[in-house]
């Protein structure tokens, strides 16, 4: 069964992903970095997410900038990718799903690595997602296989892990990587 | 009034010392022929993209001038991306609105609404720091030199007529991907 994962874990999470992508950006040549933040976040507010959302709104580390749609995300990202900055995006499988040209054009084509945070709003408990009752949970995996982009599940605090991995996973890769998040966040 | 978009960019060329530069549609040939080695990433594949575009690189490198050259099609495709920017208060972005009408690139369409739709207006409403209209090249000149030193974001709508070339007509651009890494390459190198 799958378990809520508490924001502070999601916040760590974040924080050691941040840590790492500097320190990888220091070993490419990026030193002194002009922004005072370990990273940033470009969100479109997920509901599933609101929790990490609120705790980041305490954060004075990470940098979230709020994006009117997930097109600007992903291609804001690219910017900040092509600035030197390290980035993580946060959005709701309904974002994915409005913003696929975005992905295979920015992300896919333009060779940028996007990690994306996508919260399954609606997602049973006692269901695979694949089974789901909702189009809009059903349908996430079958159309990130069908641009393969790599993804895990988040299914609870011992997945965490995933995060940094699979940031990292995008750098390597020079495209898009994304972590779903099965149940509302703590 | 309107302003020939090609004597527009020879204007920015002139003055844009080490502005980071993001061309799109019509703007792309005629940008390549001018700077084609300079620190510009044209968007290709991703239509409304480039504000956006612009606004991620201008908030990763502040100490940098970042200059969009958006087509008036382009941004309605993505006009949310006028709050996105005006809220995020990057004070080194220049939106440039090349506003012709239509959609020149796929076949010269009127945009909804045509030459009415009144983009400085939406910018303004959006909450940039400072909109304005321009029409006239000496207008344009006077006035550029200044939007590299003033506290962003500014948009100005520049009303143009067409270009010569349209990504269509001259097909010689680059993709994406290599232009890109080509600038993380090049703001790598010139760090200071
Ligand atoms: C998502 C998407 N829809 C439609 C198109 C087709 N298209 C290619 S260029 C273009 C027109 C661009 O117009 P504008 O931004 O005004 O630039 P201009 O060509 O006038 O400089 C359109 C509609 C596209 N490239 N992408
Ligand atoms: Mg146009």
């Amino acid at each position: 069964m799958p378990e809520s994962i508490p924001a502070p874990l999601v916040i760590d999470a974040l924080k050691d992903t941040f840590k790492e992508a500097r320190a990888a950006l220091a070993a490419e040549g990026w030193r002194n970095p002009t922004s005072p933040y370990l990273g940033w976040i470009l969100s479109v507010p997920d509901t599933h997410q609101k929790t990490v959302l609120a705790a980041l709104d305490k954060e004075d580390t990470i940098k979230t900038v709020t994006c009117a749609t997930e097109d600007e995300a992903c291609t804001i990202a690219a910017g900040l990718h092509l600035g030197g900055e390290p980035v993580v995006l946060m959005i709701q499988h309904a974002g994915l799903y409005a913003s696929v040209n975005t992905l295979r054009g920015v992300s896919m084509d333009g060779k940028i690595p996007v990690f994306y945070m996508i919260g399954l709003l609606s997602r049973e408990k006692d269901k695979d997602p694949k089974e789901s009752r909702h189009s809009m949970v059903r349908f996430a995996e079958p159309l990130l296989d069908t641009f393969s982009v790599p993804h895990a599940r988040l299914e609870g605090p011992n997945d965490v892990h995933l995060i940094p991995e699979y940031y990292r996973l995008s750098r390597q890769r020079k495209g898009p990587a994304a972590v779903l998040v099965g149940l509302e966040t703590t | 009034m309107a302003m020939k978009p090609e004597d527009v960019l020879k204007v920015i060329a002139a003055h844009r010392g080490e502005a980071i530069c993001v061309p799109t549609m019509t703007t792309g040939p005629a940008w390549r022929e001018m700077q084609p080695e300079d620190f510009s990433v044209g968007c290709v594949g991703f239509m409304g993209g480039a504000s956006s575009l612009g606004l991620g690189l201008a908030l990763a490198r502040p100490e940098r001038r970042v200059v969009v050259f958006d087509g008036d099609g382009s941004l309605l495709m993505q006009l949310g991306s006028l709050a996105t920017i005006a809220g995020a208060r990057p004070r080194n972005l220049i939106h440039l609105l090349f506003k012709n009408g239509v959609y020149h690139t796929s076949g010269s369409q009127e945009i909804p609404g045509g030459l009415v739709v009144d983009f400085v207006t939406m910018a303004k409403g959006a909450g940039y720091k400072t909109t304005l209209q321009i029409g006239d090249l000496e207008e344009f000149k006077r006035r550029f030199p200044k939007m590299l030193t003033e506290e962003g974001p500014i948009f100005a709508e520049l009303i143009t007529t067409l270009a010569d070339k349209t990504p269509m007509t001259d097909r010689r651009g680059v993709p994406f991907d290599q232009q890109a890494g080509k600038l993380r390459e090049k703001l790598l190198g010139a760090q200071r």
